[in-house]
């Protein structure tokens, strides 16, 4: 029996050994002094940037303004893991009080019943200083709200002044207008060098922008309408088409975080991405650029990205109220304005842009108001349940077009298709 | 072949190039080129690493940075929590070894001394574990563990390799080693199991159990799939999932800074390498044959 | 007396499996359980837009097979293994085969450099990589461009991301196989070529009729781990391509991760973790009985 004991021993050993490094376990709101509200807080970070200190300051002024709360900031990756985190969590039964996720999970959110309204909070007056255009991706099918919108940006246009000059053009005159971009870019491409880049990764994001500009929509999540397929989408993509297989100023596929560099090394001279790189190409180009709307087609046009901030599903009725006020918070015209300046993102709030720091800073980096001007043109991302399986659908669309593969309708055809059949149930 | 032997190749007797086959000197061009090839991308990734942002960007590439500077790993570490990833590294790799010593040492004792039905069934069972690690089966494995309700901590990441076909393989070959002669006079002097293997099984297998342990450690040290499925936040994740982490964002990849990273993450185990180098070599090649 | 020699008897036979115990549990909950449990959940369809599992018998398996990227998966997949194993095993060898003549110190300065990738996660390989292949800045390119080969796309491009994965993964792995036959290599006893050399074999016989034959048997067991190690290849697809440009870098693994963990879809998830386990098996019983029967031959 010695040697039976020994090894139960052992066995013991080795799983306290284990069980003693637990790593933390979200669940210490459950506990704490008598009178003290904790709140869990998951956010992601899009922008590279030292944000997560920056989070944690506001975290920090918030506690102290409230002896009464605390608020646990978690820092949780990219905007993946933290949908991942919060799906764990709410199936779990135990959702974070208060969470950042990527504007399109919406109506993934709403399918896992993961998060709670926020009409009963939000006053009109409220709500009446948010750019209506990110407040697209905080209302469901019936109008009721479900997140406030924090960190949020659009995609703009930069190019490189320089090798405008080079090529003859003026270098303080950025495309208007498809047909510019295409003319622009045959004359800047040269070997070695892109004309223009449509950056890849959240290509589906900025192909959203493209579809606007031509005066049409991909997914409508109000009306359950998915038209990835219409003629306005194909000719969008024809366009893309016509820039990486007829003109070859574009290469046909890149990603997103290496797009920026590229331009930076003078390896493309005009480059569509995310208002929120501004910073990095600011602090890393040896050259002038400029910033400005995406050129247009039937008009301009462009979309929001970002996150929103979300109150789980269930949590306590004080911690409700606690986290309303920690949303509030966030959302004053101060702190997103400071926020837009610690990050690179659009402030949320219109009047931000009267403060006068702000002001004062947007006098200093006009390139930095290009974003928030596109905002009149700019309409909600699109969303629908399953939107990352969507995503995939098409981006894999564009991707065959633009490598010669697929003629764009086909691809699109293709797309809409595989869509309906996901979406069958929830399609009317 | 032949034209060896009746060295009907005049040329082969002229001087230089006696003495390039005496040197080998073909062996070590082609050696050196290839040592080379290996080499560059990690010289260039710490190049790299010393640069300011705007060096990256020269036409040609600039080996030697000029100006040479450290503030891109300042700048990581302000960015992200590098050095507590560190510590859950260290904690998770020594907490999976620690278990895998005993789970490994006590499997291999009775595959290798001890005579009982089904040993051989069972030892197919274990060896099959070597043909289906986790990767292949995530999705229940993460199911097991969002039940026992350890997601997101440092145990979730060592629990599914708590036993080890693998090792359970050494060291039985190495238990088999040890003379019968020894167990009996253990037996007689009244050591029985679990003496027996700490006091002779144990020290005699020694080189065996630094050979694993060595394995072992490098392996989970490079896990990272595994990881990134059960961790979510930076208070338990580890070096990989940090460096991962660092690309995914949302604007663009900052070089000078993706260099630093991996740098310092790989740094740990490659310094220790290269002071060690012989013993690890040992390890993988002693651990190679047995398998 | 009689009660005595039970009780040693039935210690005698549940001792073993006592000390096989820790393991057991360890690997029915990890290894074999999960296994199972594939199986049933691949019954199911679960997923974020329905998350009460509801019976579908064999639908997840009819969707994942008509699913339009499913055989690019798996030619993926296979173009990864078959491409990536041969290539690696082929430089590992003949590096071994060098390595194994008398070079004086050199010899270890080599060994080094070419085990050193060993030493680094996949992960960092793969960010090495990232900027090794980026086509503006890149090394690669520009070291192409002085000989004269145009530049690629690499990662961007449809035809060269594969690739480039695949040459990391080369670059990464085969100093590590170097080291495993060369292990094979140094217990093969001098007086086999000392015995050859006087009946005038040259080089390559001595490879061929020596050297390969007896390095069988102790290899064939880490090459088989190295093959199927790298039918999962993972790491280098999430840091290098995400599986684009167009899924043209999706293999199963990542293709099975996307599923759980990005669309939520866990019954589809499991069901291509089915079919994928079954692939697997498959290849390895096959793999196995042949290199068997060939190294029975040899030997």
């Amino acid at each position: 029996m010695r040697k039976g004991a020994f090894l139960l021993v052992a066995v013991c050993v080795a799983l306290a050994l284990g069980l003693g490094s637990c790593g933390d376990r979200g669940s210490a709101r459950r506990e704490g002094e008598p009178g003290l509200v904790r709140l869990t807080f998951y956010y992601p970070v899009g922008v590279a940037g030292p944000l997560a200190r920056v989070m944690n300051t506001y975290v920090e002024e918030f506690n102290e303004l409230h002896p009464d709360i605390e608020v646990v900031p978690v820092y949780s990756g990219d905007y993946d893991p933290t949908m991942q985190k919060v799906q764990t969590a709410v199936m779990g039964g135990n959702p974070p009080d208060l969470f950042i996720v990527e504007i399109s999970e919406l109506p993934t959110l709403l399918a896992m019943n993961g998060i709670e309204p926020l009409s009963a909070y939000a006053s009109p007056e409220y709500l009446a200083d948010f750019f209506p255009a990110f407040l697209e991706n905080s209302y469901d099918e019936e109008g009721e709200l479900w997140g406030i919108p924090f960190q949020r940006s659009t995609p703009v246009f930069y190019w490189n002044k320089e090798h405008f000059a080079e090529v003859g053009l003026d270098p303080e005159r950025p495309p208007e207008t498809w047909q510019e971009v295409r003319e622009f870019a045959g004359k800047l491409n040269r070997p070695g060098r892109h004309g223009v880049t449509i950056s890849g990764g959240w290509d589906d994001w900025l192909f959203q922008g493209f579809v606007r500009q031509n005066g049409s929509e991909l997914i409508n999540y109000r009306e359950r309408r998915v038209t990835l397929n219409s003629p306005e989408a194909v000719e969008a993509l024809e366009f893309w088409v016509a820039l990486t297989q007829e003109d070859k100023v574009a290469p046909p596929h890149s990603t997103w975080a290496s797009t920026p560099p590229d331009f930076v090394a003078g390896q493309t001279s005009m480059l569509y991405h995310s208002t929120g790189v501004l910073s990095f190409l600011r602090n890393s180009a040896q050259f002038d650029f400029g910033v400005a709307f995406m050129p247009g087609n039937v008009s301009f046009g462009a979309e929001v990205g970002g996150g929103n901030i979300h109150m789980g599903r269930g949590i306590p009725e004080q911690n409700r109220r606690a986290a309303w006020k920690f949303i509030e918070f966030l959302t004053t015209p101060e702190l997103a304005a400071r926020w837009s300046r610690d990050s690179g993102y659009v402030s949320v709030r219109v009047s931000s842009y009267d403060l006068p720091d702000m002001r004062e800073y947007t006098d200093r980096y006009p390139e930095y108001l290009v974003a928030r001007n596109q905002l009149d043109y700019a309409s909600g991302k699109m969303m629908a349940p399953a939107f990352q399986e969507i995503r995939e659908f098409l981006k894999s669309a564009l991707n065959e077009s633009t490598a010669g593969n697929m003629a764009p309708r086909a691809a699109l055809d293709r797309a809409q298709r595989q869509a309906e059949n996901l979406l069958r149930e929830w399609l009317p | 072949m032949k034209s060896d032997q009746n060295d009907s190749a005049s040329w082969r007797h002229l001087p230089v190039v006696t003495f390039l086959r005496k040197k080998k000197v073909f062996l070590h061009l082609i050696l050196m080129a290839v040592a080379a090839i290996t080499i560059v991308p990690y010289v260039w990734a710490l190049s790299t690493s010393l640069k300011t942002r705007a060096a990256v960007f020269t036409p040609e590439p600039q080996w030697i940075p000029n100006p040479m500077v450290l503030v891109n790993y300042m700048e990581v570490f302000s960015m992200a929590p590098f050095g507590l990833y560190l510590i859950n590294t260290i904690i998770v790799v020594l907490g999976v070894l620690a278990v895998q010593i005993f789970t490994v040492t006590t499997a291999a004792y009775a595959f290798s001394r001890l005579t009982f039905r089904g040993s051989n069934l069972l030892f197919v069972f274990f060896i099959i574990q070597m043909m289906l690690p986790v990767h292949a089966i995530i999705v229940p494995n993460y199911l097991t563990v969002r039940h026992l309700g350890v997601l997101n901590t440092r145990l979730a990441m060592m629990l599914p390799f708590f036993a080890s076909g693998y090792g359970t393989f050494l060291l039985r070959q190495a238990f088999r080693q040890v003379p019968r002669d020894f167990e009996d006079a253990a037996v007689i002097d009244g050591c029985s199991g679990p003496v027996f293997i700490v006091r002779i099984l144990m020290p005699m297998a020694k080189p065996t159990f630094v050979a694993f342990g060595l394995i072992s450690i490098v392996t989970h040290w490079n896990d990272f799939f595994w990881p990134l499925v059960v961790t979510d936040t930076p208070s338990v994740r580890t070096l990989t999932l940090g460096l991962a982490m660092f690309v995914q964002q949302e604007s663009g990849a900052d070089w000078t800074l993706l260099m630093a990273a991996t740098i310092f993450v790989t740094a740990p185990l490659l310094v220790l390498f290269v002071v060690y180098q012989r013993k690890f070599i040992e390890s993988f090649m002693s651990a190679g044959l047995k398998g | 007396m009689k009660n005595l020699r039970i009780t040693s008897v039935f210690r005698r036979s549940y001792q073993p499996y006592l000390y096989l115990l820790p393991s057991v549990i360890f690997l029915i909950l990890f290894t074999y359980w999960p296994v199972v449990y594939s199986l049933g959940l691949s019954l199911f369809r679960q997923s974020v837009i329905s998350p009460v599992p509801v019976f579908a018998g064999f639908g997840n398996y009819r969707d994942a097979f008509q699913a339009d990227i499913f055989w690019t998966v798996v030619k993926n997949t296979l173009v990864f293994v078959v491409g990536t194993i041969p290539v690696t095993m082929v430089i590992a060898l003949m590096m071994a085969v060098l390595l194994n003549e008398n070079l004086g110190w050199l010899r270890n300065v080599y060994r080094v450099a070419m085990f050193y990738p060993t030493m680094i996660p996949m992960a960092a390989a793969a960010m090495l990589g990232v900027w090794l292949f980026n086509p503006g800045i890149g090394l690669i390119n520009y070291y192409l461009a002085r000989l004269g080969v145009p530049a690629r796309q690499w990662l961007y491009s449809m035809d060269w991301a594969l690739p480039a994965i695949m040459i990391t993964a080369i670059w990464k792995n085969f100093g590590y196989f170097m080291i495993i036959f060369l292990a094979g290599l140094q217990s093969i006893s001098n007086e086999l070529y000392e015995s050859a050399d006087m009946e005038g074999a040259g080089f390559f016989q001595k490879l061929w009729f020596i050297t390969l034959p007896l390095l069988g048997p102790t290899s064939m067991f880490v090459v088989v781990v190295g093959i199927i190690t790298s039918f999962q290849v993972f790491d280098l697809v999430y840091v290098m391509t995400q599986g684009g440009p167009a899924d043209r870098t999706n293999v199963m693994v990542y293709y099975i991760y996307q599923y759980a963990f990005r669309f939520w879809n866990i019954g589809r998830a499991a069901a291509l973790t089915v079919l994928f386990l079954v692939a697997l098996i498959g290849f390895i019983v096959i793999l196995v009985r042949s290199m068997e029967r060939k190294v029975h031959y040899e030997v």
